[in-house]
């Protein structure tokens, strides 16, 4: 984790706003962030906070309205046409629903092979063999189920045959939105591992998207905490878990259930929802819900500060961090 | 009469006649409750715990199903009842929540008056009493301003908001047993819990006994006082929480409580997985559904079926040929 | 390295059926329709008699060997006339239904797939066309648009249909533009004209082609209303519609010249409507059977 690496991805100021029934939502609202290369950066927080809408935006799939999508060097956010669709080959996104990911009249190996063919990269031989090993590195037997169409494959599969898709122009980034929530737990453990191995592999640089804490903590360096359109703090996954720095993402580690009856049960818990993107509260975005809000966080918005090495926190009033170590002790009672 | 059980149920099979075949979605489950406990129903996705859950009610589709066995609930036997005589004990005696307060929530009805019906129609209130009860109701179940939101439609509520209103409707009629098929799945961690401590508050304020279905162990640790594990239609393991979290000696338990990502893991730790799926309930093995996937199988386990033996502490069976040893307490954390 | 686990890949119980059987009746269906279209395209070459040669011997004469479907009050074979009607009938549902789908399906697809100003507006025409009732406006503009001929009642219905299939075609691309396999086609650099035809087109296919099926059918419909209101081809050429209009006059004297074409009619609607209902539920693959 040394800070002397280039970052992969470079996001600054990103903004989304979408116009729905004359109203301005707006889903993103500056959000700044890097992801180094190799790593995992963990995006967590409530429903409708705007993490997918991060992520497609990364990917121009929503139309960012400001703010800099810098991949390798090249700002993303300003392409178009046929560059743009060569520069989202650098990238790539596996979404929630692994059944509606998959199109139900194509065959398994034309679905893998569809990102070779866009591009008419290979052809014959050299394609079947490539589609060959994609399957097999996701473990579904290419031979068996290569001719197979996708409508009959459940849903565990269905992800693994994105995967194996979203791996076919090696990309640089894999975007996952809530890859695993459709899971089932023995399934979900599965798919995870399987991206742990593959990121390996491939060298993959990882944003992964979830609104279960547990399971971002599992697989991410890095964690990101977002709270209504805004990123309220970022810092190494062991370290923020063990002493958060943000009330809300107390908050939100106090919901989080452990399955363990001796889990510590956290009196305090978050009361109320979140505000609506159309008319957020000014200032500090949380502080409706917030039980250290001042006028202060009502008038000014707080700006990222370090509390710790790479660990940045958004709060007039951030929580004191206890251990200063990245490396946490184990947490019981 | 109140120091009877409140639910008895025994060898309950739950078959449903489909194109393939018979389809024995619950296969022999027999368990009771005692009044004012809150007992946890855990598995993965199509165990049969929803099919159980309507089972023990009596709501169960017409026509290609057959049920046999027995399900006593407060001296009232279910199985083999008419919808009439049903009809008398649903809202009184027992209720049920349900996974998504969308669809069962009337979209086009005011919420208040899908909650004074219930109260008009079997309690026989009149309208000034009803609506006095409703907004009774609505502030029991922490919805605030509840004169106004008495007139709101459920498309005006956030989803949180919504499952509350489904819960003050299921206590309308004071059951005594209340049935929450997967309560939280699908609301964001904050609300999970807000909901969670108020189905724990009520059911101490109001001496209900409580059934929490749910396929996230998260969920039952710490809210459940017994637990029941089911695997392909059949209980594997039941047992006081902290005994079947930490004494388990089913296999199933202690794969399913490993392969769910912990909060307090460190960042990339490795899970441990299940291989293969969940077996197809068409053509079930004769001997332990587990075993095609267990690493403790024998041939015993794949010819003949395990039934429910007690383990050391009281109340705590399981089914298995090959238990794990009786001390397997550091086999968690 | 690669220690993926071990996968058992259960195909999900009945998804080796597409849907329902097809079945015999099925078959039956098609077989009656080629024979109808076989007919159409070949009645001068197959061995009828002129569909305008009076048999003054033998004026509404009863089916017999000599005219199986028996005569009309001019003598003219009854059999031969269905022969030739079919080819008006058939051609009218097939032309116009390439007119409404050759305009109105690529642009139902494209509204749907760009959606934004294109769709808002292309959408708002549509409706504002769809507001004139079709049979109306094709029977206003018939009636002024003389002498009639084939080709224009083919043009006229065919324009009148296109915002019908604009509507279906749209709805239909809609419900699948929304899916994530196409954000995902588009995300590994798909051109959009490769989304509409690979991702889009296969998945929309089974709607249209029943779609289609059924508009061939209500203009076969259509046309015999026309012939109804003598606003379809002019005698002598014969139609199923105007054989019908014609034999009305003369029910009592030959019913023979009202039930043949008239069943010719009712056959081939119901075996074309039949067909596009087994269609859309044989390659329905959204609904998942348990
Ligand atoms: N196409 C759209 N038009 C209008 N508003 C939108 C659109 N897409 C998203 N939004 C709004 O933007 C906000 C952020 O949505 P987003 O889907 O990014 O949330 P999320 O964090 O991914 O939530 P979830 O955990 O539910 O997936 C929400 O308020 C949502 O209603
Ligand atoms: N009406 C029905 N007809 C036929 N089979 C059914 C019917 N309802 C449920 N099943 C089958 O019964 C089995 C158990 O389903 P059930 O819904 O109880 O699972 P579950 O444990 O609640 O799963 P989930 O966590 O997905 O809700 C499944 O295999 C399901 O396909
Ligand atoms: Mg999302
Ligand atoms: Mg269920």
């Amino acid at each position: 984790m040394s800070d002397v690496r280039q970052p992969l991805l470079k996001v600054r100021d990103l903004e989304v706003t979408f116009h729905a029934h004359g109203h301005a939502v707006s889903a993103v609202a500056g959000v700044s962030f890097d992801i180094f290369e190799g790593e995992t950066l963990g995006l967590v927080g409530e429903s409708g906070c705007g993490k997918s809408t991060t992520g497609k935006a990364l990917m121009r799939i929503v139309e960012p309205s400001s703010g800099t999508i810098e991949l390798d060097g090249t700002n993303v956010a300003t392409l178009s046409g046929k560059v743009l669709r060569a520069a989202r080959t650098k990238m790539q996104m596996i979404f929630q629903d692994p059944i509606s990911s998959l199109n139900p009249r194509r065959r398994v190996k034309d679905i893998v092979a569809e990102p070779l063919d866009c591009w008419n990269k290979v052809q014959g031989d050299e394609r079947a063999t490539i589609v060959h090993d994609l399957l097999s590195k996701v473990g579904i037997d290419p031979v068996v189920y290569g001719d197979r169409y996708a409508r009959q494959f459940s849903g565990g599969q269905c992800q693994r045959i994105s995967i194996a898709r979203s791996l076919a122009m090696r990309p640089k980034l894999l975007i996952c939105d809530e890859m695993v929530s459709a899971l089932d737990v023995s399934v979900q453990a599965q798919i995870l591992n399987l991206l742990e191995d593959l990121k390996a592999e491939y060298g993959l640089t990882l944003l992964f998207i979830a609104h279960d804490l547990a399971v971002v903590k599992n697989v991410s360096d890095r964690v990101a905490v977002m709270y209504l359109g805004k990123i309220c703090e970022i810092g190494p996954a062991d370290t923020l878990y063990e002493s958060p720095a943000h009330p809300y993402t107390e908050f939100l580690l106090g919901a989080a259930l452990e399955a363990d009856p001796d889990s510590p049960m956290h009196s305090q818990t978050l009361e109320g929802e979140p505000p609506s993107p159309m008319n957020p509260p000014s200032g500090c975005r949380f502080r409706t819900r917030c039980p250290k809000a001042t006028q202060k966080c009502a008038d000014e918005e707080p700006l990222p500060q370090e509390v710790a090495p790479n660990h940045l926190v958004s709060c007039h009033y951030p929580l004191t961090i206890t251990h200063k170590t990245p490396t946490p002790t184990a947490v019981d009672g | 009469m109140s120091d009877e059980k409140l639910l008895v149920v025994t060898d309950l099979k739950t078959t449903f006649d489909t194109a393939n075949g018979p389809l024995p979605a619950v296969g022999g489950v027999s368990f009771d409750l005692e009044r004012n406990e809150t007992l946890g129903i855990v598995g993965e996705s199509g165990s049969g715990k929803t099919v159980l859950s309507r089972t023990i009610m009596g709501l169960q589709p017409r026509t290609k199903v057959s049920v046999t066995g027995s399900s006593v609930i407060d001296g009232f036997e279910v199985v083999g009842a008419s919808e009439n005589d049903k009809r008398k004990i649903w809202g009184t005696e027992v209720a049920m929540i349900f996974q998504d307060p969308m669809t069962s929530l009337n979209p086009v009805m005011r919420i208040g008056k899908q909650i004074d019906e219930a109260l008009r129609v079997r309690l026989g209130m009149d309208k000034a009493a009803a609506k006095a009860r409703a907004i009774e109701l609505l502030e029991l179940v922490g919805i605030p301003s509840p004169q106004e939101r008495y007139n709101a439609y459920p498309g005006m509520l956030s989803g949180g908001m919504r499952q509350r209103v489904v819960i003050a409707i299921a206590l309308a009629c004071s059951p005594k047993l209340l049935m929450a098929d997967e309560p939280t799945t699908g609301l964001d961690v904050t609300i999970q819990a807000q909901i969670l401590n108020l189905l724990d508050e009520l059911k101490d304020r109001l001496k209900m006994s409580v059934i929490l279905v749910t396929h996230d162990l998260g969920v039952v640790a710490t809210r459940t006082s017994r637990i029941i594990v089911m695997y392909a239609g059949r209980i594997v393991e039941t047992g006081n929480t902290r005994d079947v979290f930490y004494h388990h000696r089913m296999p199933y338990t202690k794969a399913l409580l490993e392969s769910s990502p912990k909060v307090s893991n460190h960042s990339h730790t490795r899970l441990v997985t299940i291989p293969g799926r969940p077996p197809n309930l068409l053509s079930l093995p004769d001997g332990c559904a587990f075993a095609p996937r267990c690493s403790y199988a024998t041939d015993q386990c794949h010819l003949v079926r395990p039934e429910l033996e007690p383990s050391t502490e009281p109340g705590h069976t399981f089914a298995c040929w090959n238990p794990l040893p009786i001390n397997v307490e550091g086999a968690l954390a | 390295m690669s220690s993926v686990d071990l996968v058992e890949v259960q195909i999900l119980e009945g998804s080796r059926k597409r849907g329902e059987p097809l079945g015999v009746l099925f078959w039956i269906c098609v077989g009656w329709i080629a024979l109808n279209v076989f007919i159409a395209i070949f009645a001068n070459v197959l061995p009828f008699q002129s569909p305008l040669n009076q048999d003054f011997t033998a004026l509404n004469a009863a089916p017999s060997l000599h005219h199986l479907f028996g005569t009309d009050d001019l003598g003219r074979d009854i059999l031969s006339r269905v022969a030739y009607g079919s080819r008006v009938s058939i051609s009218v549902g097939v032309g116009a239904m390439i007119i409404g789908f050759g305009v109105g399906a690529p642009l139902g697809m494209l509204a749907a797939y760009r959606r934004g100003r294109f769709d808002a507006i292309l959408t708002t025409v549509m409706y504002v066309m769809l507001a004139f009732p079709a049979i109306i406006a094709t029977i206003a503009v018939l009636s002024f648009w003389t002498p009639r001929s084939l080709v224009k009642i083919i043009i006229v219905i065919g324009v009148a249909s296109i915002p019908l299939v604009y509507r279906v075609i749209r709805t239909a691309t809609l419900s699948v533009a929304t899916k994530d396999y196409v954000i995902a086609a588009k995300v590994q650099g798909a051109t959009d004209r490769r989304i509409l035809m690979k991702e889009l087109l296969p998945n929309i296919a089974p709607i249209g082609i029943s779609f289609l099926l059924i508009g061939i059918a209500t203009v076969v419909t259509l046309e015999g209303a026309l012939a109804f209101l003598g606003l379809s081809v002019t005698a002598p050429t014969p139609s199923w519609g105007n054989m019908i209009n014609e034999a009305r006059t003369i029910l009592q004297i030959n019913p023979w010249l009202v039930i043949f074409p008239s069943l010719a009619l009712c056959l081939f609607l119901l075996c074309l409507n039949f067909i596009g209902d087994r269609i859309r539920t044989h390659f329905d693959v959204t609904e998942v059977k348990l």
